[in-house]
């Protein structure tokens, strides 16, 4: 606390620097060395580097190649490769050679081998999980794909559920993510770049879009802005979205995260860009504008009719949640002429019994409801149930009975609470809570004109948003070209165009009948 | 760079002003809603006495905490200059704020109606934000202080449901008209017409003879009615004629106003008629009113003529005398020119009741003779209020007939008592 | 990455003009016409609507050969350096009082209406907090705010408008010329400026992505305004009556006053919330405009950071007049006068300039 006052006061804070070493740079520079002649010396580096035998899965084989007398020492993280395929494919037929003269190449029978020059390139290649050779007499090692990192095979999404259309979700290894996204588009204008962004973890980021329809301006943006990282580790996608995206302290997100291979195409096939990554069950899509979070697929898989009731309902949902504490708030405190006359006069007499006013009480029941909502995470399964029912009963029935809430209040809550869990995307629903209570104390303060003022900042604050340069509220606000697929959709065969905002090269996705 | 900071924060304190705000903060629980207020006429010169029918809001609510046996409406009654003094004043004896967002009715005895100086005091309801000018005016009988307090409704536990349904069941059956503020302020201004406000009461006359032949040709109060109802009665019109009372119109004359004005929202009324083929029974119709009157007037000459046309459908439901008029065309044509003429002869009454007696009209002719102006100034000049009483008025009443019942044919008398 | 950097298409433009002007029935401008032209203000509206398509028309014309200017730009390069900086300095102070007094005219609608004990400061001080942001965020977020409420705001009016004629009686607005043709002229003459908007839009005109669009917005707008006002004007009347109507100061307030809706006796408090964003979107770009001007005559690039500024001295100004109900209507019929003239002329003589210097010549020869 005194710390935010002394800053806003302008003094100086004495910075003591943090005492620390550049273990990066020191570890770099035992990198720094080429290979040598002997294969002894290559050995003794390699195990230095890699601190064997303390490390327990470095693996070393040494043999001599069939026929040749030449010992070849192969390298590899044991928990991390298909040891299989070392036995197999690069053991076996080393040990069973028969050709005096074969060359490495002509011996080994993996998927591909690259030439490697540099200690650097070996620590690179055995820390992603390939194998590598050195042969005794060579300055250069060898080095050949047999990765195979553990991780969780393709499951259900959890977060987003549909009701139609398919279930596959991410899993953490970005290949399977990599073939879930191929499968959907078989096309060689597919590109699947990768950049590595972090120093000391080496996690790789996978950038994917289809070179003949997304923007190159946008693409050598993002390109950029990895490139330009420069942080020890990022883990996953969750925490590379904060390090990317343009306003860290704004409500609204300003890129798209998504579980599902089948939403993630779609936007791949509008000319949006999705980013992959190693332990990341799911991918970042950029640009995301504000009806990327409003949308969900299910609205495109059932029909037009009804995907936009479900449209309908959603919006309604979105606007009672924010909304209908706050108008209680106002209505009942500042403008209590609206109320038809017999529920007026039923407020004002269950008010009599009540000790608190309405402010509080709606303030109290909606901090019982987050409170309920976060627990509910956690709860450990056998548990559930139990939680809901005594939720329910304690909150709801007692509170009512011994006079601290009136029932109606017990309803608003309910309902803001429930028509919340509408908006399955994790971010928009976090802002539409936090939202929901700051329009519960401008209505406090200031009824219906504070709750206007501020709905008309927000919209202001909205419509000045932009992601990598696309407005936030576009197609809707300024206005482009595009499917018109904002609020309500059209039926699919009218929606052909692709979003304007996104500058494709080819705005038309059916050569046919194309109207604007 | 270091100023720029606390600058800042400078600029955030004129908003806590506004976070200690609130000002119009109304608990729902520190008010009580009026939903009647009555006026009458007091010793002093330039006050009236003001009663507040106030609600209770507890009866009546279904609520867990069980329920009261306390009274559904409280009345209190002060003298003060206007009603928005009052709001204060009562407070001596009221424990919360008074809230007007309830209101429906405002309740003036004859008395108070009937005096001169009555508008200075209505006018303050134009002025006060809260007082909507679709508030109902009533004129009473007897004192609006006794009105309000001996009305007692059965069936309905809220007060304020008693007075809208039925002040509007009144107005769609057409015994009492639509009397509320906005008008009354239009048509005192206009000074063209006259005003009918809402007559009720609540002292009912209990001798025999005091019956009447045709029950509604008369006021609130006149008519006897027996049984455990309601203790008021609301029937008939009070005419106000530039801001104060001149007389009254009965239940009868008030729907035929309600019939020849084109603005009224009556649709279909049923009334009983005399039987043309018997002289001691009544038929009784309904009348559905499906096209505007038509209104010719000629103010060029001198006096003025006004020609008016009333297109009724009539559906004939009763048939006492059993003579069966369906079959027999001279028999339909029997009914419909005694049925005209009883109607025209009771509408030409009234008119010259107007003409003579209360010398404006409340039929909204005057808004007919509008058209025929250019400019506001000729209009005035005309002078609709003086050249009224002088005019050339007559009624056509167009009948057209619709239906005969659910079964048009009854048994002939003569052939059931064979 | 922008599409048009810092423009705005022609939705946005005319959805703005749209709120900006149709939201005067709303304040007391029907009042002011009321009181002289009484039951025929309609008749005078259209008369100022006819009127107001001259200069309109002019001051297109003059947009058209000079399209990558502004409106001071455009005074100063007809005028002159100093006739012209003075004429936009007359257009500016002239532009921030009608300003000042609006705003001050809405918060006390707000004031005696719906708040009747919050002290007009804190009113006041909310509203223009809301506008400056608006104003500061810059005019494609006023343009994109307007657009997307723009459809909610007007079916409320006209939900407002189609009850209110439900209610009323046709025949309340005969007799048909009311006071009589001379009034009815007066009326047009002196408050032509009603439409003086318009000449402000000017400021902005570069501002629309392409001139055609501006033309073409400028015009439907105008024609779409006209007609909201003046049956605006007219369902008023049927309400009303015209010996009501003179005395009523604000009659779309005094409408959802007296309106129900089925159960709900009371409607007022619905259709405050989107007047109120009609307001503020009004008041942002009232306030863009002023600063705009302002900047342009001082030469000051980065004139957003002058909004602050700026609402201070309004706030302080707005508060002053000490007898509010007397002082605004006459302040306001003042500035109107001083404004209906001017309105009329200055585009005339624009174009008169114009045509001496032979700009228009030039663009013909240009575009051969």
């Amino acid at each position: 606390m005194f710390k935010v006052l002394k800053k806003l006061a302008g003094k100086k804070r004495n910075k003591r620097p943090v005492g620390s070493e550049d273990t990066l740079a020191s570890q770099a520079s035992t990198k720094d060395q080429s290979i040598s002649y002997q294969i002894e010396d290559n050995i003794k580096q390699v195990k230095k580097i890699f601190h064997y035998p303390d490390n327990k899965d470095i693996k070393l084989r040494e043999c001599k190649i069939g026929a040749s007398e030449k010992r070849v020492a192969i390298f590899f993280i044991s928990t991390i490769t298909d040891v299989r395929t070392i036995e197999d494919s690069a053991i076996g037929p080393i040990l069973k050679n028969k050709h005096p003269d074969a060359t490495l190449k002509e011996i080994i029978a993996t998927q591909n081998i690259t030439h490697l020059s540099t200690m650097r390139d070996i620590v690179q290649n055995m820390n992603t999980g390939n194998a590598v050779i050195f042969i005794e007499g060579e300055t250069s090692a060898y080095a050949f794909e047999c990765a195979n990192f553990q991780g969780r095979s393709v499951e259900k999404a959890e977060n987003e559920v549909l009701i139609k259309g398919p279930k596959e979700a991410f899993t953490e290894k970005v290949v399977v993510n990599l073939s879930l996204i191929r499968k959907r588009i078989k096309n060689e204008d597919l590109m699947a770049e990768s950049v590595t962004i972090s120093t000391r973890s080496k996690n790789e980021v996978f950038i994917l879009y289809i070179r003949n329809l997304a923007n190159e301006k946008l693409v050598d943006n993002i390109k950029n802005r990895l490139k330009n990282l420069d942080v020890d580790a990022i883990q996953n996608l969750s925490l590379l979205e904060q390090y990317v995206e343009e306003r860290p302290f704004s409500m609204f997100p300003s890129v798209l995260y998504s579980e599902r291979p089948d939403r993630a195409t779609s936007f791949l096939e509008d000319g949006h860009i999705i980013l992959l990554m190693d332990n990341s069950p799911d991918s970042l899509i950029m640009p995301a504008t504000f009806w990327s979070f409003f949308h969900t697929s299910d609205d495109h898989y059932l029909r037009f009719i009804f995907g936009n009731f479900a449209r309908f309902i959603r919006a309604g949902a979105m606007f009672i949640t924010i909304f209908i504490s706050a108008i209680y708030i106002a209505v009942t405190t500042y403008h209590s002429e609206m109320i038809p006359a017999d529920l007026l006069l039923a407020i004002a007499g269950s008010r009599e019994k009540v000790p608190f006013p309405v402010f509080f009480e709606i303030l109290l029941m909606e901090i019982a409801f987050e409170l309920i909502r976060e627990a509910g995470l956690r709860v450990p399964n056998p548990m559930g149930p139990t939680i809901g029912i005594v939720g329910a009963l304690i909150l709801g029935q007692a509170a009512v009975e011994a006079n601290i809430i009136s029932p109606i209040v017990i309803i608003v809550v309910a309902l803001s609470g429930l028509t919340s869990f509408t908006i399955s995307d994790v971010s928009l629903n976090f802002a539409l809570r936090i939202i929901r209570f700051i329009f519960i104390f401008s209505a406090g303060l200031f009824g219906i004109f504070g709750m206007t003022s501020f709905f008309v900042m927000g919209i202001f604050y909205l419509t000045s948003l932009k992601s990598f340069g696309v407005p936030f509220l576009a197609p809707m606000s300024p206005h482009y070209v595009a499917s018109g697929d904002t609020i309500f959709r059209r039926v699919l065969k009218n929606e052909n165009l692709r979003p304007g905002y996104l500058k494709p090269k080819d705005m038309k996705k059916k050569s046919d009948e194309a109207v604007k | 760079m270091k100023q720029n900071n606390l600058i800042k924060l400078i600029f955030l304190i004129p908003f806590i002003l506004i976070l200690t705000g609130c000002w119009d903060l109304k608990g729902l629980d520190r008010q009580v809603f009026v939903i009647g207020i009555g006026l009458d006429v007091s010793d002093e010169k330039g006050k009236i006495d003001i009663t507040y029918l106030i609600a209770n809001p507890e009866v009546g609510t279904s609520f867990a905490g069980g329920g009261t046996e306390e009274d559904t409406v409280m009345t209190v009654t002060m003298r003060s200059p206007d009603f928005l003094s009052l709001r204060h004043s009562v407070n001596a004896a009221v424990a919360r704020e008074i809230s007007y967002d309830l209101l429906k009715v405002i309740v003036v005895s004859e008395e108070l109606a009937k005096d001169e100086e009555f508008i200075r005091f209505l006018y303050s309801a134009e002025k006060d934000r809260e007082i909507k000018r679709n508030t109902y005016l009533i004129v009473t009988k007897e004192k609006a202080a006794e009105f309000l307090s001996k009305n007692d409704p059965k069936f309905l536990t809220r007060p304020h449901k008693f007075y809208e349904n039925m002040i509007q069941r009144g107005i769609e059956v057409g015994f009492i008209p639509n009397s509320e503020l906005h008008h009354f302020f239009r048509v005192t201004e206009e000074d063209a017409n006259l005003f009918l406000a809402t007559y009720a009461t609540t002292n009912i006359r209990q001798k025999e003879d005091e019956y009447r032949i045709n029950e509604m040709d008369a006021l609130a109060g006149d008519v006897r009615i027996e049984g455990e109802t309601n203790s008021a009665n609301f029937l008939g019109a009070a005419v106000f004629l530039e801001g104060m009372m001149i007389g009254t119109l009965t239940g009868v004359e008030n729907r035929i106003v309600m019939l020849l004005h084109d603005a009224s929202s009556i649709t279909d009324i049923l009334a009983p008629i005399p039987d043309p083929f018997h002289e001691d029974y009544e038929l009784t119709v309904r009348i559905r009113k499906q096209h505007n009157t038509s209104v010719e007037m000629n103010v060029h000459d001198m006096p003025s003529k006004i020609h008016v046309t009333l297109p009724l459908t009539v559906d004939v439901l009763t048939d006492p005398s059993m003579e069966n008029p369906v079959d027999n065309k001279k028999k339909v044509e029997k009914l419909r020119s005694t049925m005209e003429e009883f109607m025209e002869t009771k509408i030409m009454a009234l008119v010259e009741k107007s003409q003579k007696e209360f010398k404006a009209e409340p039929f909204g002719w005057s808004l007919y003779a509008r058209k025929e102006f250019k400019t506001l100034k000729d209009y005035m000049e005309f002078d609709w209020m003086r050249t009224y009483p002088e005019m050339k008025i007559d009624v056509d009443v167009e009948i057209r007939f619709g239906q005969f019942g659910r079964q048009p044919k009854t048994p002939s008398y003569k052939g059931i008592r064979d | 990455m922008k599409q048009n950097e810092g423009k705005i298409g022609i939705r946005d433009y005319m959805a703005i003009i749209l709120l900006t002007l149709g939201s005067k029935i709303s304040d007391d401008t029907p009042t002011l016409l009321y009181k002289t032209a009484k039951n025929s203000a309609w008749i005078s509206m259209l008369g100022i609507a006819l009127l107001s398509l001259i200069p309109i028309l002019f001051l297109l014309k003059v947009f058209s050969v000079h399209r990558n200017k502004n409106l001071h730009e455009i005074n100063v390069h007809l005028f002159g350096k100093v006739m012209g900086n003075l004429i936009s300095m007359g257009v500016l102070l002239l532009g921030f009082s009608s300003f000042v007094l609006d705003t001050s005219v809405y918060v006390d609608i707000i004031g005696s209406m719906y708040f009747t004990r919050t002290p007009t400061l804190a009113l006041y001080i909310l509203m223009l907090v809301v506008c400056g942001y608006g104003a500061k965020r810059g005019i494609e977020s006023i343009g994109s705010a307007a657009w997307l409420t723009l459809f909610y705001l007007k079916a409320t009016l006209f939900l407002a408008l189609i009850f209110a004629f439900t209610k009323g009686n046709l025949k309340f607005i005969f007799p048909l010329w009311g006071p009589g043709t001379l009034e009815i002229a007066k009326t047009t003459g002196s408050k032509l400026s009603i439409f003086a908007d318009f000449y402000y839009l000017g400021i902005i005109a570069p501002l629309v992505s392409s001139f055609k669009e501006f033309r073409k917005g400028t015009l439907w707008a105008f024609a779409i305004v006209v007609v909201e006002i003046t049956a605006a004007l007219i369902i008023f009347v049927i309400l009303f009556d015209f010996t009501s109507i003179e005395v009523i100061s604000y009659p779309f307030h005094e409408t959802i006053l007296y309106l129900s809706i089925g159960f709900l006796s009371n409607v007022e408090s619905m259709f405050l919330p989107f007047w109120l964003v009609a307001a503020f979107i009004r008041f942002s770009f009232y306030l863009y405009l002023v600063v705009t001007l302002f900047g342009g005559i001082f030469k000051i690039k980065e004139f957003e950071y002058l909004v602050p500024v700026f609402i201070v001295i309004v706030l302080f100004l707005g508060i002053m007049p000490k007898n509010l109900t007397y002082t605004l209507p006459y302040l306001r019929e003042m500035i109107l006068g001083i404004l209906s003239p001017l309105f009329f002329i200055l585009p005339i003589l624009m174009w008169g300039m114009a045509k001496l210097r032979g700009d228009f010549k030039r663009e013909a020869e240009q575009s051969h």
